[in-house]
């Protein structure tokens, strides 16, 4: 087959059937969401691993100077930071709810439509 | 994940195709062994003791035990994320092939090998298959997304090997061992001929019998196209020696009396009815006087306790396997006896899934398949 025949195809993505519910049908994609996440991170990990492989077989560094790498004080101050900022990002609804609840007697939202 | 041959029709997944499906399958294998078990204790502990305060009584059948336990928050979680990673399995295959279709079609057109392949464009699909998508393989194993398309083949052959977390063996053909195993045990010294593998797929357990069994004419129906394309450049990479044709196993176009043996596996659970009624006619019609059917399929109801019964049919309300749930209570020897046979030939065999070789993949060794045989 000649190279210009090979048209890219699009394959069907969802299953024909119904789904069924668990929790209700937010939570159940919630779940979903987590599930594929929790992959995602799998996914990432394995091209760490690859690339610290690849690195040591290339002869740019060693996999064992990654667990003696000796944080200097200023990457330390970063990372703080940045896993500080990560953390509050992801618990997000959790800050949201904590939030509403010191709001209640502040006056705010009465207005608004229940 | 153990590794799976990969063949030359093989749709090889790059990096991170390949660690995604990598983690769906140890993923689904966590769930299996370490999850699973606590419906188990969940029921014992905390569902039962609460039924039999409300009923003084245990629960009568697997039917009662369904209305408790889908109510158990620790089912709830286990069922939502079993079936979330079925899901994942096929999104983690379709990338590669996708990817790949175009060489792949390419591929199995260029493929020298034996046997042959007939498809059908005017074959009616019947509505057990086409309702929902058996397995929530997107696109069914019928479906076809373009001209030669071989997609739902190359599908199933890396979905299912994960679906089963390589319990069918490297190269996923562990059904047709465990069968043709059985059947040399059982009759070692039989002389066939003429083979007909009845809902072949991608014709993985068929390609084991006809490299076990060269000298044999094998035949294999199917009505999913893009399988039998994909079964049949599979079948010549591998050596295999198999007359594909898409068509109906419920009226194939076959002569009587064509066949010595006719076999299928694990295609009885996947079809309505009148259809296995209409398949075991169908198999007295085309056996020779003196021939043999097999079936292998999975577990009946008969012999589950409440509990292992309920949780047995979790693939039938959560999978898309809904005639699985009515096989399970099928009487299925009236079935070939309305069919033509002798019910004194009629026997179920309970199959070990440990192979000829000794090999037990299954991670229950104790695991047996129930095999229907009957002579014409």
């Amino acid at each position: 087959m000649a190279e210009a025949e090979k048209k890219p195809i699009k394959l069907p993505r969802t299953a024909k059937g119904k789904k069924p519910i668990y929790f209700d049908p937010t939570t159940d994609k919630l779940l979903s969401m987590v599930l594929t996440l929790m992959g995602e991170l799998s996914v990432v990990r394995d091209r760490l691993d690859t690339v610290e492989r690849l690195a040591e077989k290339k002869g740019v560094f060693k996999v064992d100077d990654i667990e003696t790498y000796d944080i200097p004080e200023d990457v330390n101050k970063i990372r703080m930071e940045r896993r500080s900022a990560y953390i509050a990002r992801v618990l997000k609804c959790v800050q949201d709810e904590l939030d509403q609840l010191q709001q209640q007697g502040d006056g705010m939202n009465v207005d608004l439509p229940q | 994940m153990i590794p799976q041959v990969m063949h030359p029709m093989f749709a090889k997944p790059v990096h991170d195709e390949a660690a995604r499906q990598g983690f769906v399958n140890d993923f689904r294998v966590h769930l299996a062994s370490q999850i699973f078990p606590g419906n188990i204790q969940g029921y014992f502990k905390r569902v039962l003791p609460a039924f039999v305060k409300e009923n003084k009584r245990e629960p009568k059948d697997r039917h009662e035990v369904r209305r408790v336990m889908t109510k158990d928050p620790y089912y709830q979680l286990w069922s939502a994320m079993q079936r979330s990673s079925q899901e994942m399995i096929w999104d983690s295959v379709i990338d590669s092939v996708e990817r790949q279709l175009p060489d792949l079609i390419a591929k199995a057109a260029a493929l020298k090998g034996k046997g042959s392949l007939t498809i059908d464009p005017k074959l009616e699909i019947p509505r057990y298959n086409t309702a929902a998508d058996i397995h929530l393989q997107p696109g069914a194993y019928h479906g076809e997304a373009g001209q030669n398309d071989l997609s739902a083949g190359a599908i199933y052959d890396r979905g299912t090997f994960i679906y089963s977390m390589g319990a069918l063996g490297e190269h996923n053909d562990g059904l047709g061992r465990i069968l043709h195993g059985f059947f040399r045990k059982q009759w070692p010294d039989r002389k066939i001929e003429r083979v007909l593998d009845m809902g072949c797929t991608i014709g993985g357990s068929v390609s084991y019998w006809s490299q076990k069994e060269p000298n044999v004419e094998f035949h294999a129906v199917d009505l999913g196209a893009a399988c039998l394309r994909y079964g049949h450049a599979r079948a010549k990479a591998v050596g295999a020696n198999v007359h594909f044709s898409q068509q109906n196993a419920e009226k194939t176009n076959f002569p009587d009396a064509s066949f010595d043996l006719v076999t299928s596996h694990i295609l009885l659970h996947e079809t309505s009815r009148p259809a296995i009624h209409n398949i075991m006619k169908e198999c007295h019609r085309l056996l020779k006087p003196g021939g043999l059917m097999l079936h292998l399929d999975l577990p009946q109801a008969a012999g589950q306790s409440p509990l292992e019964g309920f949780l047995w049919e979790w693939e039938v309300y959560n999978n898309n396997e809904h005639f699985y749930g009515q096989l399970r209570e099928l009487d299925v020897a009236e079935v070939c006896a309305k069919a033509g046979f002798d019910k004194a030939t009629f026997k179920i065999h309970q199959v070990s899934s440990t192979w000829d070789d000794g090999q037990t993949p299954y991670s229950d060794e104790n695991f047996t398949f129930p095999v229907y045989t009957a002579e014409k």
